[in-house]
């Protein structure tokens, strides 16, 4: 005999929130003190034209008569229909769509009681780093920002920023930290990291002088992909699955330059965070910078500690995307090999097609890790201070 | 094992679906007609527990051999046959369960019947309760 459920309760899409009734959550306890801290929320405009009351006229002027003519490079971005299509409006069109505060609080804050999101922005606006026009790029970066300010922050104490800026013109960025960094929701500075030049070059030592001078970390995501800058140094490749495994190149790269120019040297307070490029590539990495630095270290006599030891100190890595080998054990190994309780803060990467829930992504470290990776590893980058975390955990 | 009456059948029209909660505070089953065929697979996915059944039910392409080789020809097949999770994109068969990109993951399927203009799905209860 069938049975008959009055009022059977329904999943509609992208409405009222599709994720499962009993969303496998994180059962902290707020007594407990801060036990999450996610460095990749991407928020996002409803459409550009949200931007003009944040820009002077002239620059409205030409958003209203041009756009944002955005320079992307045709695979940068997560795929349209692979968003979470579990929390978008089957009706949108747009790529990007966690437009407001409320949505990241009911499908991300609280379904999964995170305590600190890092807002980051959207990955396709991130092109303003190749834009030929410097003012252009600022102007946007400083309109985004504002608009962060007036839509996202101030109205819940988890919600923390990573103001945007463009390596454009190092001078307008640093001008950007400045006018920003006393707020206090200002604790890191997101910068793409495909940009024109290496990071640990001179151009951009004042960006990294103003960094430290506010004790602000930088936050380097995938991004900035323009048609002049070639992901790798043979040129495009043709696929966005192909282009995605560029990134650790470029991470390894900038890291490399960060060490080997001495910026950490000159800036001992400096950190610096690398965002969606993976995180395994950098075990291997300070093996082998170790190794050149005792043969041939001569040629870069100002480093005055082995290449991990800066790494160890002063980069930092995010979990997503986790890598999935075919024996999961393999993935503690590799943590262990990447001194992971230093050097791996946690990052859903939310709402994105490959986002990483905190429940599955490690289930099975140890305790010391998990405080680790999920919290105190961010905790010590991020300009978070004692009682932004009481206002938080009370 | 209970019988539950999930709806009526011309409720789901051919490429719909219905997506419900028969114990409260319990993952769903997603109900689908593909080609006239009504299926029930539970909504939670395999790989990473994502609510599988509220992604996009499409086909997949397929290519016999690379661009290089076909002059650029991609196909696709089995439209209205697949449905991809919204969480990582991974690829189901809505028929058998089966995940097409890991052959060693299967979303639970259930038994469903058409008894006049009821569709009845035989759900374990045990299912139902989401994983800590």
């Amino acid at each position: 005999m069938a049975q008959t459920i009055d009022k059977l309760e329904q999943i509609h899409i992208g409405k009222k929130g599709a994720a499962p009734i009993a969303a496998p959550g994180w059962t902290a306890n707020a007594a407990d003190g801060v036990k999450l801290v996610d460095c990749d929320v991407h928020h996002n405009y409803r459409q550009p034209e949200d931007l003009l009351p944040y820009l002077p006229k002239f620059y409205q002027e030409h958003l209203l008569d041009q756009g944002l003519h955005l320079p992307g490079s045709g695979y940068a971005n997560s795929p349209y229909r692979r968003t979470r299509t579990d929390l978008k409006d089957p009706e949108l069109k747009e790529r990007e769509f966690n437009f407001s505060l409320e949505f990241t609080q009911k499908e991300l804050l609280d379904r999964w009681n995170i305590d600190f999101a890092l807002l980051t922005g959207p990955p396709t606006f991130y092109a303003y780093a190749g834009l030929p026009d410097p003012d252009w790029a600022a102007a946007l970066c400083t309109a985004f920002n504002d608009y962060t300010i007036e839509h996202w922050l101030g109205r819940d104490p988890r919600v923390v920023n990573a103001i945007l800026l463009a390596p454009n013109d190092p001078a307008l960025a640093v001008k950007e930290i400045h006018r920003l960094a006393q707020r206090k929701d200002t604790v890191a500075v997101m910068m793409p990291m495909l940009t024109p030049h290496l990071y640990g070059k001179r151009v951009y030592h004042p960006i990294w002088e103003a960094c430290a001078e506010h004790d602000l970390p930088v936050v380097s995501h995938i991004g900035g992909d323009s048609p002049g800058s070639t992901p790798t140094p043979a040129g495009f490749p043709s696929y966005y699955m192909e282009s995605r495994m560029t990134r650790p190149c470029l991470a390894s790269a900038q890291a490399a330059s960060l060490i080997c120019e001495g910026v950490f040297e000159v800036f001992p307070n400096l950190k610096f965070a690398m965002i969606e490029v993976q995180q395994m590539w950098a075990a291997p990495l300070m093996w082998h910078m170790d190794a050149d630095w005792k043969a041939i270290g001569d040629q870069t006599p100002w480093l005055k500690r082995l290449p991990s030891e800066y790494f160890r100190e002063h980069i930092r890595v995010g979990t997503q995307p986790m890598h999935e080998p075919p024996k999961s054990e393999q993935i503690y190994q590799m943590l262990e090999m990447l001194r992971a309780d230093e050097t791996l803060v946690f990052c859903t990467d939310f709402p994105h097609w490959d986002w990483n829930d905190p429940v599955t992504v490690l289930p099975k470290l140890d305790e010391h890790r998990r405080r680790r990776i999920f919290a105190e590893n961010a905790l010590d980058m991020l300009r978070i201070t004692d009682d932004m975390i009481e206002a938080v955990v009370a | 094992m209970r019988r539950i009456i999930v709806g009526k059948a011309d409720e789901i029209p051919a490429g719909g679906r219905k997506i419900i909660v028969p114990f409260r505070g319990r993952a769903g089953i997603g109900i689908f007609n593909v080609k006239g065929k009504f299926y029930a697979l539970r909504n939670i996915c395999p790989h990473k527990r994502g609510p599988l059944c509220t992604g996009e039910v499409g086909g997949r392409s397929r290519a016999q051999a690379p661009p290089s080789v076909t002059g650029g020809f991609v196909g696709f097949e089995r439209e209205g046959e697949i449905l991809r999770c919204p969480w990582h994109a991974w690829l189901f068969d809505i028929a058998t369960g089966k995940c097409l990109v890991d052959p060693n993951l299967r979303v639970k399927t259930y038994p469903i019947i058409v008894d006049g203009d009821d569709l009845i799905v035989d759900v374990e209860v045990s299912d139902f309760i989401a994983e800590g």
